[in-house]
């Protein structure tokens, strides 16, 4: 079997909220089409979003995806 | 707590005190030999009922209390955690249907089917139930 390499997710979505003028989880979530819940296990690292909602994330925030979330092994 | 998190607490507390008020009187009319079919169909007509009315209440109650997010549509991980549980609950389902079909020819009672295909439903939704309520609280890793 093939072993996968450990490591998760990580984003910086709590500090891009903070530099765009403190934007709620709510209002980040009404943007992107997700709950504020949602919002915040994405932010806790409790769930990892769909590459589309990653897209919408980073493009709310004008960054490249790369600056939003990483893969940190 | 997400509003769907609380719906899937309260239908399964429901669920658990609802037949786990069912099969111990089932089992309770079998001792006594009062198990017939409309017996167990008013017990099992009148528990159901029951816990129908509890769910829907309580469901009214949150509702109110939780807001603009009960109205909210299900997101992608609502969908995934509601599809993750009925995809482990569908497997349940069919081991507890399969084992009902195993042990159905050595029983003549009617009625002991149907408990037993009715335990392996409950058993299937509980596990859907618990599985939902895990996957908002521990996380989703997909």
């Amino acid at each position: 079997m093939v072993k996968l390499p450990s490591g998760k997710v990580i984003n910086q979505i709590r500090l891009l909220r903070f530099m765009a003028d403190e934007m709620t989880q709510a209002e980040l979530g009404d943007r992107i089409g997700l709950t504020r819940q949602t919002v915040a296990a994405i932010e806790a690292g409790k769930y990892s979003p769909t590459l589309e909602a990653a897209f919408r994330i980073a493009q709310v925030f004008g960054k490249p995806l790369d600056e939003v979330f990483q893969w940190e092994g | 707590m997400v509003f769907r998190e609380k719906i899937a607490w309260l239908s399964l507390a429901a669920m658990i005190v609802a037949y786990g008020i069912y099969f111990p009187l089932a089992e309770q009319a079998a001792a006594r030999g009062e198990a017939t079919t409309p017996h167990l169909l008013v017990l099992l007509g009148g528990v159901l009922t029951v816990q129908a009315l509890v769910v829907i209440v309580a469901s009214i109650a949150m509702a109110i209390q939780s807001g603009r997010d009960a109205n909210a549509p299900a997101d992608e991980r609502d969908r995934l955690i509601a599809r993750r549980g009925a995809a482990i609950a569908y497997f349940v389902l069919m081991v507890g249907m399969v084992s009902v079909g195993c042990v159905m020819p050595f029983y003549d009672q009617g009625w002991e089917i149907i408990n037993a295909a009715l335990f392996a439903l409950v058993i299937a939704e509980i596990v859907r139930y618990v599985v939902i309520v895990l996957s908002y609280r521990r996380g989703w890793h997909g």
